[in-house]
């Protein structure tokens, strides 16, 4: 349940960073570091594709997984689980990544994607109990 | 069995509870994120107006850059001293340099022909409206009225500076200094200039500018000396050295 929100959260900050790289907004609200030079550095872009745009699918997917894995008739599945912690690692590794890049590369911090990583971190953090989970399911 | 019973009622109703709880919470969320980013996409004004620098190809070659960069030159295209400023329209330096520095610099020498004035845009990526008050000067130069523009700018800094949506601002300054509203705002919400921005921008970089206003001072094709300070006197001191190098003063 705690992740379903959580991915809510992410899927919002993720779409207003696309809707504001595909022009649909004005600049960013930015009430902390330097949100336009991170998103206009060739960072922002993963070739014709931007990073907001891969955040937006992530967090579909982790709230799709998450849903899923709270309606009964999946609740004791062990593979939403499983699918839910691969997804929220992949999540984590990904934001590390993009966080290392605001620190030692661009040198410059934008709040939404500082805070879309401590999402992913908590997303993560979340789905570990599904490690147990999974030792206790196996023989 | 009725305690087994009992158990699984009462995490049956648990259960129920807290789902009945996630659904708020989480309708709660979502309405919030869609008003949230409704309102910022509904609210903007900025239509398709280019804010930020935009791809230019062959920025890279010097030759090339130096053909895209234009500045806009103020006085005689053909005096001796040349004085330059790198300059960003939400630098607070900048709007006192162009209210109180500018203007005694065009009285001395811009008028008399012994100095010619050009500005070249340098918007600084920590100021987010910066780029498009440099195309908004720009549209206003289709009409003839860079200069009044760009005044009206630097004057009215404080109070547009500081807002989430200036283009309201920029079309009012544009109707105050007399220009036809319509061809500015269909400017003003398009790519227009943009080009000439960014490769402004780049020159700057690769002249080593980091800070604004950078002033430079320079005869004819001579190497440009750049002033550590932006005040009157400085300005004063370099471009007096170097007329009298040449045989006349400004004063």
């Amino acid at each position: 349940m705690v992740i379903a929100v959580l991915s809510l959260v992410g899927f919002f900050i993720a779409f207003y960073l696309l809707a504001h790289t595909l022009g649909w907004t004005g600049p960013l609200v930015c009430g902390v570091g330097e949100c336009s030079t991170v998103q206009s550095s060739r960072y922002a872009w993963v070739g014709p594709v931007p990073v907001s745009g891969i955040g937006l699918v992530g967090y579909l997917v982790l709230l799709g997984l998450s849903v899923l894995g709270i309606q009964p008739a999946w609740r004791s599945s062990g593979g939403v689980g499983v699918l839910l912690l691969g997804a929220s690692t992949v999540g984590l590794a990904y934001s590390a990544y993009l966080t290392y890049l605001e620190a030692a590369v661009i040198r410059a911090w934008c709040q939404w994607c500082v805070m879309s990583a401590i999402l992913a971190t908590l997303i993560f953090l979340a789905s570990l109990p599904e490690v147990g989970r999974m030792r206790r399911r196996s023989p | 069995m009725t305690s087994r019973g009992q158990q699984r009622r009462k995490a049956r109703e648990t259960g129920g509870t807290d789902m009945k709880k996630f659904y708020w919470v989480f309708g709660a969320v979502a309405v919030i994120g869609v008003v949230a980013v409704g309102y910022s996409v509904g609210s903007s004004t900025l239509g398709t107006a280019v804010t930020e620098p935009v791809n230019v190809e062959g920025l890279d070659d010097l030759e090339r850059l130096v053909s895209l960069a234009q500045g806009v030159t103020k006085g005689d295209p053909n005096a001796p001293i040349t004085i330059a400023e790198f300059a960003d329209y939400q630098c607070p330096g900048c709007g006192a340099f162009a209210l109180s520095v500018k203007p005694q610099v065009e009285l001395a020498y811009v008028q008399s022909g012994k100095a010619k004035f050009i500005f070249y845009d340098f918007p600084l990526r920590g100021h987010p409206h910066a780029f498009l008050a440099a195309r908004a000067a720009r549209c206003a130069g289709d009409q003839d009225r860079f200069w009044e523009y760009q005044d009206a700018l630097f004057r009215n800094q404080p109070s547009w500076s500081a807002r989430t949506e200036v283009v309201g601002d920029f079309i009012d300054y544009a109707e105050a200094t007399g220009l036809e509203r319509e061809s500015f705002e269909a400017c003003l919400k398009s790519d227009r200039h943009a080009d000439v921005v960014t490769a402004n921008l780049e020159l700057g970089n690769q002249l080593g500018i980091s800070a604004t206003p950078t002033i430079m001072v320079s005869k004819g094709g001579g190497m440009a000396r750049r002033l550590n300070y932006f005040d009157f006197q400085s300005v004063q001191q370099a471009v007096d050295a170097l007329l009298e190098s040449s045989g006349s003063t400004g004063n």
